[in-house]
C-alpha cells in the first residue's frame, strides 16, 4: 500500500466527511430542539437531489443554482411540518411517535419520487465531472470540491447562525432547557419551527451536493440514514459541534479502511462505532446532559 | 373493505362484547371476508382446464416498479410485442395467446406469490420467467412444484443452474461466465509481450454482474495475467472514489467492470477523475444502454462490452422481429425485448411440436421433454441447453469504434476492428 | 355488574373459540392453493407482529428493525440444516435460541438509555445484517441466495405444504399470544407497563427497569427469530435484501399499531387488515410506486389520529353506549387519571394525556 494511495483516501475521506457533518448536523438540530429523530432527513436529501436533477435537465442551468429555490423552499416545509405535524404529537410520546410519523414522510416522500421520475438512477451531466487537479500527487475531483465548499460554507453559516444572532441564542436555550427558555420569554414553538427549517435547509444544500457527484434514485436515503444516524450518536444528541467533528472523524476513517477491508464492509464503521458509543459511553463523545437521557 | 370490516364487527359488538372479545370477532370476520374477496376476482379461472378453442393464457410475473422496473418494462414490451406478432399470425396451435402480466415490485415473496396465484387461480396454460436472477430461483421454484416448464428470458448466473431444477431454460446465448468468452480467445492469441499484464476487476455483489467479470478473470488469470485489483461493492454503491483510488494506483492494463448501468458510469466518472488510463475497458450491460454515450459524452472510444444481441444479427427470424418491434415502438429493440422475445419462440416451438399448451402435467412435461432434446431458432441465434437449462453458446464482443458501438469479436461476424490499444479517456 | 361481568367472559370465550374455528377451518374455506398461500403470509405477519409486540406494546419502545431477527432466525434455521446438518425444528428452535442470546449485547447497548438511541440501533442494526450477509458470501451465499431445504418431502405437494405451514404458522402464533396473555397478568407485565406510562415514576417506585425491558426484549428477538425461521422453511428461499429490509419491519409496527399495541389481538387484527391490504393495494395500483405513498400515508394518519389502534379506539366507541361502571382492565395512565377526575362526563382523552405527559416531563 502506497503513500499516495493513503494520501488519496484522506483527501477523499475529508471531501466526504463534509458532506456527513452537514448533514448530520441539521439531524441533529431537530434532536436537539424537538427530541425527534428525523428519519425522513435523508429522503428530503434525495428529494433536494432530485430537484437539482430535474432542474438542470429541464433549464440546462447548473445545479447549483437549484439551490435558489430549494433552500427557502426546504426551509417553510420544514416550519410548517413542525407546526402542522410534529407539535400535534403528544409529548409523553413525542420521540417515538415523531420516529414513526418522519418514517412515513420518508416512505411518501420515495414513493412519490418513484412515481413521478421512476426507479431509474439518475445523474447530472456536468462537462466538469471528470475534471481533476492535483495536489501534492492526490487528485482531487471539482466537482468533489465544489460539493465540499458548500457544505462548509453552509455549516459555517449554521454556526454563525447559532453564535450570532439573537435567534441562535434563543434556540439554543431552547435546545438546552425548553422551559427555562420560556420563562425568560423565548417563544419555544415558534422557535422550534425555525430551527426545523433550519435542519431541512441543510438537507437542501447537502442534496445539491450530492447530486453534483453522484447517481440518484429513489431508495438511496436507506443507504444515508444509517451511518448519519450513528453520527449523531456518537457526537452525542443534539450537540451540533459533535456531530461535525464524528462525521469527520467517521468519514476519513471509513475512506481509509475502504482500502484493507474493501468498500462493503467499510461501511461498518458507523454501526461499530455507534455501538461501541452505546457500550462504553452513551451520552456521545460531546453531549450534554440533554443525550443522558435518551 | 377496512370500513367494511369494521362495520361488521361493531353489528356483533352490540351484544355487549368487550375489548378482547370483540377483537377476536373482528379478527375473524376479516378472516372470513378476506378469503372471500380475494377469490372473487377468479371468475373463469380454475386450475388445469384445457378449452380447446379459447386463447391459450400465458402467465408472468414482470418486476414492473422498484429496483429491477427498467429492465423489467423491457422484457414486458419484448413479450406484448410476441404476443402481437403471434396473434397477427395466425396464433399458437391456431389459437388466439393472452398474457397475463402482473407486478412484483422486484421482490422475491411477491414473485413467489404471483405464479401461485398464476398457477392456481388464473388457471394460466403456460408460464414465461421473471427478470432478474434474484427473482428467478423462488419462481422457478413455484413453477417447478406444480410441473410447470419454465422458460426464463433473465437469469444468466451459473448459481441458478446448480439448483436442481429440471424444468429450467434459460432463453438467451450463454451464461454469465462465458459472456467475455470472445475477448478471452483474442487475449490468448496476441503475442505475448503485447498481452496485458495485470488486470484490475470491480463488480457488482449481483450474481449475474459478478459472473460475467470473474468469466473473463478466471480466463485471464489461467493465461498469466495478474489480477492486481479485485473490488465486489453492494448494488446500492454510489461512491465510487476509493474503488477507483485502487483501481488508478494498481495502473492496471486493463480494467473489467461487472456492472449493470449506473455503476458503470459512475466507475468510468472517478477513475477518470483520478487520471487512470487503462489500456483495455471493459463493461458488461452498460455500454450496450442508449444512454451510456450521452452519460459519459465523448470518452467512449475503445470501450468493450459483450451482448447477447443486436438487431442488426442476420438469424432468420430476426430482421421480422426488428421490423415488427420498431414500428410497434418506433425503436429498435434491446438485449431485454430481444430475450423475452426469445422466450416466446422458444415456448412456441415447443408447443407446435408436441401439440399441446395447457397446465396439465403431462403437457408440460413434454414441453420440458422436448426442449431438452432438441434446437430451437431465435433473434438471438440457434438455441440448445444443457441438461440444467444452460444455453450452449456465447455472446458477442462490442465496442466503440468512431463513437458508435459496434461487433468487433468475433472476426466472422465483426462490423469493425477490434481497437486493441485503448484511447484516453 | 357481576352479572354483567360473566355475560362479558361469556362473550369473550364465545369470540375466542369462534376465532379458533375460524382459523382452523381456513385451509379448507380457501378456493385454491393462492389463496391459502397468501393466508400462510397473513399468519407469518401475524406471528411476526405479534413478537414485535412484545417489546412495543409491553414497554412502548417502538423497534423499527425487528426484520433483523426475524431474518437471522430464518439464516440460522437454514444454515443449521445445511451447514451442520440439524433436524429442520430443531434447526428452527437453536437458531432462535441463538438470535435471542445475540439480542443480550444489542439489548444491553441500545437500552440503557432512553429510547431514541432504541430506534436510531434498531434501524442501524438492519442496516448492518444486510451488509454483512450480502457480503459475507462464503457462509450466507450472498446476493446469490440461499436455498432453504424443505423439512416435508417430495411426496407432500406444494397445496398441501401451504396447509401444513399454515397450522404450523398458527400454532406458533397461539404460543406467542399465550406468552404475551402470561406475561400481560403478571408482575412482570405490571412492571413493563409502568415503564410505558412513565419510565421515571416506575424506576422511582422499584421497578427494576432496565433488566425488565431487557428481558422482554430478549423474549421479543427470540419469537420474531421462530417466526422468520419458520417463514423460512415454508418459502424456501432466503435473498438478504428481502430478509434485511426495513420494509418488513415497519410492517410489523404498522399492524401492531393499527390493531392496538396495547392489546392481545391488536398485531393479530392489524397484520388481517394490513395483509389483505397489501394484497388489494397491489392488485389496484400494481404498476406504480404508490403501494409506498399508501404504506407512507396510512402510518402517519395511524400515528396522528389513531396511536392506540382500532381495538381501543372501537371500545371507546361501545363504551359510550355502555353505562359507565364498565370493568376496564387495560387502562393507561391517562385514562386513569380522567377517570378519577371526572366521574359524570367522559373526558377528552388527547388532553389528559397532554397533562399526564407535562407531569411526566417535569
Amino acid at each position: 500500500m502506497s503513500g499516495s494511495l493513503i494520501l488519496q483516501s484522506v483527501v477523499l475521506g475529508v471531501l466526504l466527511g463534509g458532506l456527513y457533518a452537514l448533514l448530520a448536523a441539521g439531524l441533529t438540530l431537530y434532536f436537539g430542539v424537538m427530541r425527534v429523530v428525523m428519519i425522513a432527513h435523508s429522503a428530503f436529501l434525495i428529494l433536494a437531489a432530485y430537484l437539482a436533477w430535474y432542474f438542470t435537465s429541464q433549464t440546462g442551468l447548473d445545479p447549483l443554482f437549484s439551490l435558489i429555490i430549494t433552500v427557502p423552499l426546504f426551509f417553510v416545509a420544514g416550519v410548517v411540518m413542525q407546526r402542522l405535524l410534529i407539535s400535534r404529537l403528544r409529548p409523553a410520546t413525542l420521540t417515538m411517535m415523531s420516529v414513526l410519523l418522519t418514517f412515513s414522510i420518508a416512505l411518501v416522500i420515495e414513493g412519490m419520487l418513484g412515481f413521478i421520475f421512476s426507479g431509474t438512477q439518475r445523474r447530472i451531466q456536468l462537462p466538469y465531472s471528470g475534471t481533476s487537479f492535483e495536489v501534492f500527487g492526490a487528485n482531487i475531483a471539482v466537482v468533489k470540491l465544489i460539493a465540499f465548499v458548500l457544505a462548509a460554507a453552509s455549516l459555517l453559516a449554521l454556526y454563525l447562525i447559532m453564535k450570532r444572532t439573537r435567534f441562535g441564542q434563543a434556540l439554543r436555550a431552547t435546545i438546552q432547557h425548553p422551559e427555562a427558555a420560556r420563562l425568560v420569554g423565548v417563544n419555544t414553538d415558534r422557535v422550534a419551527g425555525y430551527g426545523f427549517g433550519l435542519g431541512l435547509a441543510t438537507a437542501a444544500v447537502g442534496g445539491t451536493a450530492l447530486a453534483l457527484d453522484s447517481t440518484i434514485y429513489p431508495s438511496l436515503h436507506w443507504h444515508w440514514i444509517g451511518p448519519l444516524m450513528a453520527i449523531i450518536v456518537v457526537g452525542g444528541l443534539g450537540s451540533i459541534p459533535g456531530a461535525a467533528i464524528a462525521a469527520m472523524v467517521l468519514g476519513i476513517g471509513q475512506a481509509l479502511l475502504q482500502l484493507p477491508l474493501g468498500t462493503t464492509w467499510a461501511q461498518t464503521i458507523f454501526y461499530v462505532a455507534l455501538f461501541a458509543t452505546l457500550m462504553l459511553r452513551p451520552q456521545g463523545f460531546f453531549g450534554g446532559r440533554l443525550a443522558q437521557r435518551f | 373493505m377496512i370500513g367494511h370490516e369494521r362495520r361488521e364487527g361493531r353489528g356483533h359488538r352490540v351484544g355487549g362484547a368487550w375489548k378482547r372479545g370483540s377483537s377476536a370477532v373482528v379478527a375473524g370476520v376479516a378472516a372470513l371476508t378476506l378469503a372471500g374477496c380475494l377469490s372473487s376476482g377468479s371468475a373463469g379461472g380454475g386450475g388445469g382446464d384445457s378449452d380447446e378453442d379459447g386463447p391459450i393464457t400465458i402467465g408472468i410475473s414482470l418486476p414492473l416498479t422498484g429496483d429491477f422496473s427498467e429492465p423489467g418494462k423491457g422484457v414486458q414490451r419484448g413479450y406484448e410485442a410476441w404476443a402481437a406478432y403471434v396473434n397477427e399470425n395466425g396464433g399458437l396451435l391456431g389459437r388466439e395467446v393472452e398474457l397475463k402480466i402482473l407486478d412484483d415490485q422486484s421482490n422475491a415473496d411477491r414473485v413467489a406469490s404471483d405464479y401461485e396465484k398464476l398457477i392456481n387461480q388464473d388457471g394460466v396454460d403456460l408460464v414465461f420467467g421473471p427478470f432478474s436472477t434474484r427473482l428467478v430461483v423462488p419462481a422457478a421454484q413455484v413453477a417447478q412444484d406444480y410441473g410447470f416448464l419454465f422458460v426464463e428470458p433473465a437469469g444468466a448466473a451459473e448459481e441458478i443452474f446448480t439448483q436442481g431444477f429440471d424444468n429450467l431454460f434459460y432463453a438467451a446465448p450463454a451464461v454469465a461466465q462465458d459472456h467475455y468468452d470472445y475477448l478471452a480467445d483474442y487475449i490468448e492469441q496476441m503475442p505475448e509481450a503485447e498481452r496485458p499484464k495485470t488486470a484490475a476487476y470491480a463488480a457488482m455483489d449481483d450474481p449475474f454482474a459478478q459472473g460475467t467479470a470473474y468469466g473473463l478473470k478466471d480466463r485471464l488469470e489461467e493465461m498469466g495475467v495478474e489480477t492486481v485489483v479485485d473490488e465486489v461493492y453492494p448494488p446500492n454503491t454510489t461512491d465510487f472514489s476509493s474503488i477507483a483510488n485502487k483501481i488508478a494506483d494498481s495502473d492496471a492494463d486493463i480494467l473489467v467492470g461487472g456492472t449493470q448501468y449506473q455503476d458503470a458510469v459512475n466507475l468510468i466518472v472517478a477513475v477518470r477523475q483520478l487520471g487512470y488510463q487503462p489500456r483495455m475497458a471493459a463493461f458488461s450491460t452498460a455500454p450496450t444502454n442508449p444512454e451510456f454515450p450521452e452519460a459519459i459524452g465523448a470518452q467512449t472510444e475503445g470501450i468493450i462490452s459483450p451482448t447477447g444481441y443486436t438487431p442488426e444479427a442476420s438469424w432468420e427470424t430476426n430482421a421480422e422481429f426488428v421490423e415488427f418491434y420498431t414500428e410497434m415502438h418506433g425503436t429498435p429493440p434491446n438485449e431485454d425485448e430481444a430475450n423475452a422475445w426469445t422466450t416466446g419462440q422458444v415456448v412456441a416451438a415447443a408447443v407446435e411440436a408436441v401439440e399441446c399448451a395447457d397446465a396439465s402435467p403431462e403437457c408440460q412435461q413434454s414441453l420440458i421433454d422436448w426442449l431438452r432434446e432438441n434446437e430451437v431458432q431465435t433473434v438471438v441465434g440457434p438455441l440448445s441447453w444443457d441438461e440444467a437449462g444452460r444455453p450452449q453458446g456465447a455472446h458477442l464482443i462490442q465496442q466503440y469504434v468512431d463513437g458508435e458501438i459496434k461487433i468487433v469479436l468475433p472476426e466472422e461476424a465483426a462490423e469493425a476492428d477490434f481497437i486493441a490499444e485503448k484511447p484516453a479517456w | 355488574m357481576t352479572a354483567s361481568r360473566t355475560v362479558n367472559r361469556g362473550v369473550k370465550i364465545v369470540g375466542l373459540l369462534a376465532l379458533i374455528a375460524l382459523a382452523l377451518a381456513f385451509p379448507s374455506l380457501a378456493p385454491d392453493p393462492f389463496i391459502l398461500s397468501v393466508g400462510v403470509v397473513i399468519m407469518s405477519y401475524a406471528v411476526l407482529a405479534t413478537s414485535w409486540n412484545f417489546v412495543g406494546g409491553f414497554t412502548g419502545y417502538i423497534s423499527l428493525g425487528h426484520a433483523a431477527y426475524s431474518g437471522l432466525g430464518g439464516y440460522a434455521t437454514a444454515l443449521l440444516i445445511l451447514d451442520a446438518g440439524l433436524n429442520p425444528w430443531v434447526a428452527m428452535l437453536l437458531g432462535a435460541v441463538g438470535v435471542a442470546l445475540l439480542a443480550v449485547p444489542i439489548g444491553i447497548a441500545s437500552l440503557r438509555v432512553r429510547g431514541a438511541s432504541f430506534v436510531i440501533v434498531s434501524i442501524a442494526l438492519v442496516l448492518i445484517m444486510l451488509l454483512a450477509f450480502q457480503s459475507w458470501g462464503s457462509v450466507t451465499g450472498g446476493s446469490n441466495g440461499l436455498r432453504v431445504p424443505r423439512p416435508f418431502g417430495p411426496e407432500v405437494l406444494r397445496p398441501e405444504q401451504h396447509e401444513r405451514f399454515f397450522y404450523l404458522h398458527l400454532a406458533l402464533l397461539a404460543i406467542a399470544l399465550f406468552t404475551w396473555w402470561a406475561i400481560d397478568r403478571s408482575r412482570f407485565g405490571i412492571g413493563l407497563k409502568a415503564i410505558r406510562e412513565d419510565e421515571d415514576k416506575a424506576e422511582a417506585l422499584g421497578v427494576p427497569t432496565f433488566s425488565y425491558k431487557l428481558a422482554v426484549f430478549v423474549v421479543s428477538a427470540f419469537f420474531t427469530a421462530l417466526g422468520g425461521g419458520l417463514y423460512a422453511l415454508w418459502f424456501g428461499f432466503l435473498d438478504p435484501i428481502f430478509q434485511f429490509s426495513i420494509l418488513v419491519g415497519s410492517y410489523m409496527v404498522l399492524m401492531s399499531l393499527l390493531g392496538g399495541i396495547r392489546s392481545l389481538f391488536g398485531p393479530l387484527l392489524g397484520a388481517v387488515i394490513v395483509g389483505y391490504a397489501l394484497e388489494f393495494f397491489k392488485a389496484q395500483y400494481g404498476d406504480t410506486q404508490f403501494h409506498l405513498v399508501a404504506l407512507g400515508l396510512l402510518l402517519a394518519l395511524v400515528v396522528l389520529f389513531m396511536p392506540d389502534g382500532i381495538i381501543p379506539a372501537v371500545g371507546q366507541l361501545v363504551a359510550r353506549f355502555r353505562p359507565q361502571a364498565a370493568s376496564i382492565r387495560e387502562q393507561t395512565q391517562a385514562e386513569l387519571a380522567a377517570q378519577r377526575r371526572g366521574e359524570a362526563s367522559e373526558p377528552d382523552r388527547d388532553d389528559a394525556m397532554a397533562v399526564s405527559g407535562e407531569e411526566a416531563r417535569r
